[in-house]
């Protein structure tokens, strides 16, 4: 019987990371890692005067 | 600055255990003085600083993150005085904070819920990032939960809640136009929650340190806020416009402008107004503080680069860069004394004096005034003869 195994959230590192992960019989059988935060980002830039892209791009992340 | 440490003093028992940390009685005082200094209170107040900051009670701080970058804590992490290390193992108790955290998961959220049931209605949550409430506000979640109800939870029972960076103060990047996730700043989501806990904002994108961090001092030695303007944030750092103080304004007033990238103008280090700077219309304190300890220029026009208001709703991530800025008060005409001044009953100081308020507060209208002041004296000065 698989044993499902979540940790979230995963600390000392950037963003919100959730993983997710099956063991059976003492071995990993799948695992997941998904991003849990959206921003959208692409959709703001659409339309922009793209010497202002790099203002939003650059926060995708702050570290 | 040793004057001040002359006249600061603090009780045996806290010195007595501040040196035997290893730090020395001097750099501590410099430090509270400083802090003092920064937010505009008099020197004596770097002493009550110390004595609250000696306090073995360190008060509880949780730290929510919801649609951020970490570019706040990071720039948080390049304080030197006191280093961030110093904040959250001896100043503050930091229960909660995904990125500094040692455990993961279930762990870290165990000390959450442990810190909020014993510190109900006292600890200070600080929020970075934006709440999404588009979708019941699945754009951010945290263990399972929302940020929008984890905010909701946290908030509701915390003393003071401060939101440091532009996303938690009103909405930043993720809130830029078409705002795809509904995107919403803390004070926002608490107006329509109906939670009443008082909210300090520190925008900026990121926000220096310093006024995060005197703003934590603030309120763990007063045991209050401090002053706050109509946004909600720290006069002493948002008080004045980036034009006033910036080191490029009397460029501004000569008429020297930078007309574009690498021309002559911006080599030698002129103004950037033409460039789109928008110092003129972004309240911050960014030309006095600098950014990370490292000298003169640390800070985005003394690099050469214009000010995109970072911290300014309305302005930052919402005008285009290379846009003109809509200066907030006009300048006043520059005023020479007279070398000669006449015998006139209106003296020179008080017609640039009037020139200058008048000036500031309707411009064009304030020369006239001016104009009509001199010709006063004059006729005067006339009929005397």
């Amino acid at each position: 019987m698989a044993k499902r195994i979540t940790v979230d959230p995963i600390t000392r590192i950037e963003g919100h990371l959730r993983i997710d992960c099956e063991v059976d019989g003492g071995k990993v059988t799948h695992a997941w890692s998904s991003g849990q935060m959206w921003r959208g980002i692409e959709v703001i830039l659409k339309g922009r005067d793209p010497r202002d892209a790099w203002l939003f791009t650059q926060r995708f992340c702050g570290v | 600055m040793d004057e001040f440490h002359r006249e600061s003093d603090i009780s045996g028992d806290a010195l007595d255990k501040m040196l035997a940390g290893g730090v020395s009685r001097r750099n501590f005082l410099k430090f509270c003085t400083g802090v003092a200094v920064a937010m505009g209170l008099p020197f004596g107040m770097g002493a009550k600083i110390a004595e609250a900051v000696m306090n073995p009670k360190r008060p509880p701080v949780i730290w929510l993150s919801a649609q951020e970058c970490t570019g706040c804590t990071e720039s948080l992490l390049r304080t030197n005085h006191p280093t961030v290390e110093k904040l959250i193992l001896e100043l503050v108790s930091l229960d909660y904070h995904e990125t500094l955290n040692a455990g993961a998961g279930r762990q870290a959220e165990e000390a959450l819920r442990k810190s909020m049931q014993e510190n109900k209605g006292k600890y200070i949550l600080v929020v970075d990032g934006s709440i999404p409430v588009k979708d019941g506000g699945i754009y951010c979640k945290i263990g399972g939960k929302t940020a929008l109800s984890l905010l909701e939870e946290q908030g509701s029972q915390a003393a003071a809640v401060i939101a440091i960076g532009s996303c938690a103060s009103w909405g930043g990047v993720p809130s830029a136009d078409p705002n795809p996730t509904g995107a919403t700043p803390v004070h926002e989501v608490f107006r329509s929650k109906g939670i009443k806990t008082p909210v300090v904002n520190i925008p900026g994108c990121p926000p220096n340190g310093y006024n995060f961090l005197s703003t934590v001092l603030y309120f763990l030695t007063f045991k209050k806020l401090p002053e706050l303007d109509d946004q909600g944030r720290p006069k002493f750092a948002y008080g004045r416009i980036i034009h006033e103080n910036c080191e490029r304004r009397p460029h501004f007033d000569a008429g020297r402008f930078a007309m574009e990238f690498g021309d002559e103008g911006h080599r030698k280090g002129y103004c950037l107004y033409k460039l789109g700077c928008k110092g003129p219309e972004t309240f911050n304190n960014c030309p006095t503080l600098l950014f990370n300890d490292v000298g003169s220029g640390a800070w985005p026009v003394g690099t050469g680069h214009p000010c995109f208001g970072c911290s300014e709703k309305g302005v930052g991530f919402t005008a285009p860069l290379h846009s003109p800025a809509r200066p907030l008060y006009i300048t006043p005409p520059s005023f020479f004394t007279e070398i000669y001044p006449g015998k006139e009953e209106v003296s020179s100081g008080t017609k640039a004096l009037a020139a200058g308020v008048a000036g500031a507060a309707i411009g064009a209208a304030g020369a006239a005034i001016v104009a009509g002041l001199g010709k006063k004296g004059e006729d005067k000065k006339d009929k005397e003869e």
